[in-house]
């Protein structure tokens, strides 16, 4: 039988970030109850910093730890993004360059709001498990950044969209892909998907985003229900409490996946109310952790969290994860797959907390003062140049940790310029 | 089921998700969100009332509703439906 699955995976989750209890507080917002909304951090995008910069950043240090010839076996690179950088040209060719990927590799980007990542993935395995290409691995890097401006509340479009400044962060998670599933080895076709046309979030404009926060929410939680019957549909034994020890989620901000997890729990499996607030601390808080300190990463937020749960979970015996992906619009999936000891254990050397604890922490000041810089780095900009000692304090923060990282230097004739400092 | 009916079902799930209004008299032209009720609680409100009148339908049917008396009659519709 042939295997499929994650070889190794990797977050960046930003040079710099804020505290957004601090950020709701300034904004005057309703904070009374923010503590239900589980937020603590976001990651910021700083001027030098881009979805092709988070994206590398993410994979080098992966493709660091593979020798040649196993680098040389990626034959699929797919980036998956909401935040793309050009209608025709993908960031997948940029992210190809930066990591010297072999040449015979197909490039390509995937769009989907918050479900990218999601369907990177599965690509990525239905081309292993097709053995089209015999030993080639696949490399999917969801990559998303939120450079902070809103459209114009209308008639349709308002409700609680104030909180979607504190919730938007920027990230990355690169995933390599292959026959040789040591992290993670997924289930193969114990996939529920469901997808319809519904106007509840969009990207209609570069770098704004429109919607209705009450009819996303409820587009969110019914796909939470379809997919997992679909699911049910199509594995046999299969219960909502006890075949999955971990339950990773699409996470905007962890209050939504708390009411996620409350309904899901009361629905399938009648649970009381204090059973599931023990349920949710043991299989849902650990793949919210990463969450809270980097935010919502659109489309690369659910494997963000599987990526928290492999962290943070008890992986002394095998474990199964089920993992909920939605992206507005809209498109959303139940998977699972399995994680031993010895996966959580590679995946650990990665380092990822530690990484998040490098990060800068900015002032309120300075985050305000990253939108004088928006105009400079706005979609369709020509010719741009970044001062090359802004924030060099978030810079000196990621050098410390002692692994090269990818910065923009500016933009000539459309084209994206990068150096790396280590 | 009566409207009258579907208000009371609405009325003792909004109190369930917000406890604090027990006792308040409710009008039909009042918004959950000026009760207190952020987007969480109105998708719990919702789903609350969906599953007490055993309607299996999608929440998004529900969408558009502005107020509680047109919440009650957005549920009375597909009850009848």
């Amino acid at each position: 039988m042939i295997l499929a699955g994650i070889e190794a995976m990797n977050v960046f989750g930003g040079s710099a970030y804020l505290n957004v209890l601090e950020l709701a507080t300034h904004r005057s917002l309703d904070t009374t109850r923010f503590e239900n909304l589980l937020m603590k951090e976001k990651a910021v995008a700083l001027p030098f910093e881009d979805p092709v910069t988070f994206g590398v950043n993410a994979a080098k240090p992966i493709m660091d730890s593979l020798s040649s010839e196993e680098k040389n076996k990626i034959e699929l690179l797919i980036t998956c993004t909401e935040s793309g950088i050009d209608f025709g040209k993908s960031i997948s060719t940029y992210i190809h360059h930066y990591l010297e990927l072999n040449r015979n590799c197909r490039l390509f980007e995937i769009k989907q709001a918050c479900y990218s990542g999601t369907a990177g993935l599965q690509t990525a395995i239905n081309f292993v498990l097709s053995q089209a290409s015999p030993g080639a691995k696949a490399l999917v890097v969801a990559t998303d950044i939120s450079r902070f401006m809103t459209v114009d509340a209308g008639e349709t479009l308002t409700a609680d969209w104030s909180f979607a400044e504190p919730s938007a962060g920027a990230g990355a998670v690169a995933v390599l892909v292959s026959n040789k599933p040591y992290v993670y080895q997924v289930d193969i076709g114990a996939n529920g998907y469901y997808g319809y046309e519904v106007m509840d979030s969009c990207r209609p404009t570069p770098d704004s985003e429109a919607g209705d926060a009450d009819l996303s929410l409820m587009s969110y939680l019914d796909c939470c229900e379809q997919t997992f019957l679909e699911y049910q549909k199509r594995v046999d034994h299969v219960d909502y409490k006890d075949t999955f020890q971990y339950l990773a989620f699409h996470t905007p901000f962890g209050g939504m996946v708390k009411g996620a997890h409350r309904s899901m729990m009361r629905r399938m499996v009648k649970a009381k109310p204090s059973e599931i607030e023990e349920d949710f601390e043991r299989r849902v808080m650990p793949g919210l952790m990463y969450c809270q300190r980097v935010g919502n990463v659109m489309g690369a937020t659910s494997l963000l969290s599987l990526a928290s749960t492999i962290d943070q979970g008890d992986f002394s015996s095998p474990s199964r994860i089920g993992t909920f992906s939605y992206g507005s619009g809209c498109c959303s999936e139940f998977y699972s797959g399995l994680t031993a000891k010895e996966g959580q254990e590679r995946q650990r050397s990665f380092e990822i907390n530690e990484h998040l604890n490098s990060r800068y922490r900015l002032s309120l000041e300075e985050y305000e003062s990253l939108f004088d810089y928006t105009d400079l780095l706005k979609f369709g900009t020509r010719n741009s140049t970044i001062d090359p000692v802004i924030f060099s304090q978030a810079r000196l923060s990621k050098s410390k940790t002692g692994k090269s990282c990818l910065i923009l230097e500016g933009i000539r004739e459309y084209h994206r310029e990068y150096r790396w400092i280590s | 089921m009566s409207r009258e009916e579907i208000w009371h079902i609405v009325i003792q799930q909004v109190i369930e998700v917000i406890p604090e209004l027990e006792g308040y008299s409710f009008r039909p032209s009042e918004k959950l969100a000026d009760l207190g009720a952020n987007s969480m609680d109105r998708a719990e409100i919702v789903a609350l009332a969906l599953e007490a009148l055993e309607l299996r339908i999608p929440r998004i049917e529900l969408f558009g509703a502005s107020n509680i008396g047109e919440l009650v009659e957005l549920l009375y519709a597909k009850s009848i439906a």
